[in-house]
């Protein structure tokens, strides 16, 4: 007997039909290697990166010729002092160190109140609209939107041009240290919603209303009940914000006008404009060593938040 | 600070005429009742008859549309929950997860900045109350279901609230957790003397916690009275039907003669419910509790009874204590009716389509017009 359609719609018959070819292709004997075999493309990725890791390595070791512009066959830790003595490298480390840490506190504070109005209002149309702003900076890359910045920040750009009607001169809001915080600030803020907001959703609004009842009023609640609820999230949010502004290339670059370099194109120039690959191995590998030992100390003071995942204990 | 003022009157709630509408839904109609101090009430009712939000806006987490809500004589519309003087324990119960038990337990206490020496002490105490003295280093979900509700009631009560409320807290235990919980709600309330005001759907749980039951629907009180005349004495057709199990026998007023009234059909009677008096021909129902009707093989078995009826066995439940027989009667016009045999001597002695006589007594079927 045929089922009829609608007891048996066709989106089940081709969900069959995949499954009798999924069969064929690949016998249920072999159904234990299966979840192996997705996490393999996966750890392909990584151990790319790996093997990529161990060739700069192997580069940081060997200093450049300046004679010939090649690299030395000899191996030595010259590039290692030079990171460690020079004054610019230095400079360029801990602007990008503190810049990222700045960063990371403003977008968080920025980001609670966007996650909180999102996730607790009532009006679907508001979390729409919300959502929506969030999102649509994804689709502008974030070069352009730097590009979007010097016009409407540069010299001639509409902020100068809108203080000129009121008779202020021309002030100079670009290619300066908080014209690259302000930039990424904005770049990370969506990121940082993201990751606050399935925190927030996970504390029941009957917390706060306990906590009224109680004798708390909002500040209070916030600071005793919501904050360290949110704990896992801003972690989450922190560290994801902190490693990718420790390590971001094009905010500094255009917004920073090349006087505002941060490591990411501190290496960028060793690799491509001085050609020496041997300074600019070193500098990806100590910008990875220190973004590492922040996540490890984040980890080992406030555990993984969110991102430790896992089944709930 | 309302709590403050010592006001000298004896009800420690008075709701007057409040009405609540959001999103277009009337969610409590004209809703009025006073709650002496040291009372224990139930709000009873269905899901969505207002009962939860009822309860809400006494929390102050909802401003009546219009009415007062008066907590020791002072109207507290305009008072946020933060700054009543109500202890009240959440459906989900609502433990902080970051905190221990002591810590929830002393949480009012640090909010409401009692004096921080006395502070162990009093949570110590609340602790014991709920017989949980030395789980008080526990995180939350290092305790059981049962004791996280005790954490609960010990963190609604140690800053001696003017007003306990209880939010359907027990809907999620299991049956004897449950059971076993409403009765230290019971022995808590009474210990402490505290007025309390607990919203539940669970007709038996009103019956076995209060002092006094209102019951709602549609976001109307339809009844508030003690919980034996709450069973015994229903004000409508919809209280009898929610609590208990009743049997309705829809028929025509033949004739009224006091309280008694006859319905048309023969050797049926019942008498009025809530002043009743309807005219000679107006529809009428008649509510007859499961346990009133007798059953028996034949009509000598039954006893001494005003009424009774032949029928037809339909279905036969055991449910442990008890036997419920649904049994379709031909006089009453196939009307079906569910009758308790709680014997367990004769017990399941009628099979399914036999031939069984049911008998009661005029005075327990009540008749209501609606």
């Amino acid at each position: 007997m045929r089922p009829s359609r609608t007891a048996y719609p066709l989106s089940w018959r081709l969900m069959d039909a995949l499954e009798a070819t999924a069969v064929a292709v690949w016998p249920r004997s072999f159904a234990a290697a299966v979840p192996w075999l997705m996490l393999l493309p996966a750890v392909l990725l990584v151990g790319l990166l790996v093997l990529g890791l161990w060739d700069m390595a192997d580069g940081s070791l060997r200093t450049l010729d300046t004679a010939t512009f090649l690299p030395s066959d000899d191996y030595s830790l010259r590039n290692y002092d030079r990171a460690f003595t020079e004054k610019l490298f230095f400079t360029v480390a801990s602007r990008s160190l503190i810049g990222s840490l700045i960063v990371t506190v403003i977008t968080l504070i920025l980001a609670f109140p966007y996650s909180y109005v999102m996730v607790r209002t009532r009006s679907a149309a508001l979390r729409k609209v919300l959502l929506i702003a969030l999102f649509l900076p994804f689709f502008i890359g974030q070069v352009v939107r730097a590009y979007g910045w010097l016009i409407i920040l540069g010299s001639q750009g509409m902020v100068n041009e809108a203080l000129g009607l009121v008779g202020v001169a021309p002030v100079r809001l670009l290619y300066n240290y908080p014209a690259v915080l302000f930039g990424l600030v904005q770049y990370m803020l969506p990121f940082a919603v993201l990751m606050l907001a399935p925190a927030l959703t996970a504390i029941p609004e009957e917390m706060e209303s306990a906590a009224g009842s109680l004798g708390a009023n909002w500040v209070k609640t916030f600071l005793h009940v919501v904050l360290p609820m949110a704990k896992p999230g801003f972690i989450g949010a922190g560290l994801v914000v902190l490693t990718l502004s420790l390590t971001d290339f094009a905010m500094p670059a255009i917004l920073g006008g090349g006087s505002q370099d941060f490591i990411a194109n501190a290496i960028y120039d060793q690799f491509f404009r001085t050609s020496d690959q041997g300074m600019g191995a070193t500098l990806a590998l100590l910008l990875v060593a220190v973004g590492s030992m922040m996540v490890g100390v984040v980890f080992a003071l406030f555990g993984a938040g969110t991102l430790a995942m896992g089944r709930a204990k | 600070m309302t709590e403050t003022i010592a006001a000298d009157t004896p009800f420690a709630v008075s709701v007057r005429d409040v009405n609540m509408m959001f999103d277009g839904v009337h969610a409590v109609r004209d809703a009025t009742f006073d709650l002496e101090k040291g009372r224990f009430l139930t709000i009873l009712g269905p899901s969505g008859s207002g009962k939860t939000t009822l309860l809400r806006m006494i929390a102050g987490f909802g401003r009546p549309t219009s009415g007062d809500v008066v907590i020791n004589g002072l109207a507290v519309g305009s008072v946020p929950p933060h700054k009543r003087s109500i202890g009240m324990v959440f459906q989900k119960l609502a433990l902080f997860p970051h905190m221990t038990a002591a810590e929830n337990v002393a949480f009012p206490l640090r909010m409401r900045r009692f004096d921080a020496r006395t502070i162990p002490d009093r949570v110590q105490r609340y602790l014991d109350l709920v017989k949980l003295g030395k789980l008080g280093d526990r995180r939350i979900h290092e305790l059981s279901g049962g004791q996280q509700q005790r954490v609960a009631i010990a963190r609604a009560l140690v800053f001696e609230p003017d007003l306990l409320l209880l939010d359907e807290p027990l809907a999620a235990l299991d049956r004897k957790l449950r059971e076993e919980m409403q009765l230290e709600f019971r022995r808590i309330q009474r210990e402490l003397d505290v007025t309390t005001i607990n919203v539940t759907h669970d007709q038996r749980e009103a019956l076995v916690v209060s002092d006094e039951i209102i019951v709602m629907d549609h976001g109307r009180i339809q009844q508030k009275a003690r919980p034996e005349a709450t069973y015994r004495q229903p004000k409508n057709a919809f209280v009898a039907n929610f609590i208990g199990v009743t049997n309705f026998i829809e028929g025509t007023v033949a004739s009224v003669d006091g309280d008694l009234i006859a319905f048309s059909r023969p050797g049926l009677a019942g008498r009025t419910g809530n002043g009743f008096r309807p005219t000679a021909g107006a529809p009428a129902r008649g509510a007859l509790r499961a346990e009133q009707i007798r059953i028996g093989g034949g009509r000598e078995a039954l006893g001494d009874v005003d009424t009774v009826f032949d029928g037809t066995v339909t279905d036969s439940i055991f449910e442990g204590e008890r036997v419920v027989y649904e049994v379709a009667v031909a006089d009453l016009g196939g009307t079906m009716l569910r009758v308790f045999d709680h014997d367990p001597v004769t017990h399941s002695q009628h099979d399914v389509g036999s031939t069984v006589a049911l008998g009661w007594n005029v005075k327990d079927v009540l008749v209501f017009g609606d």
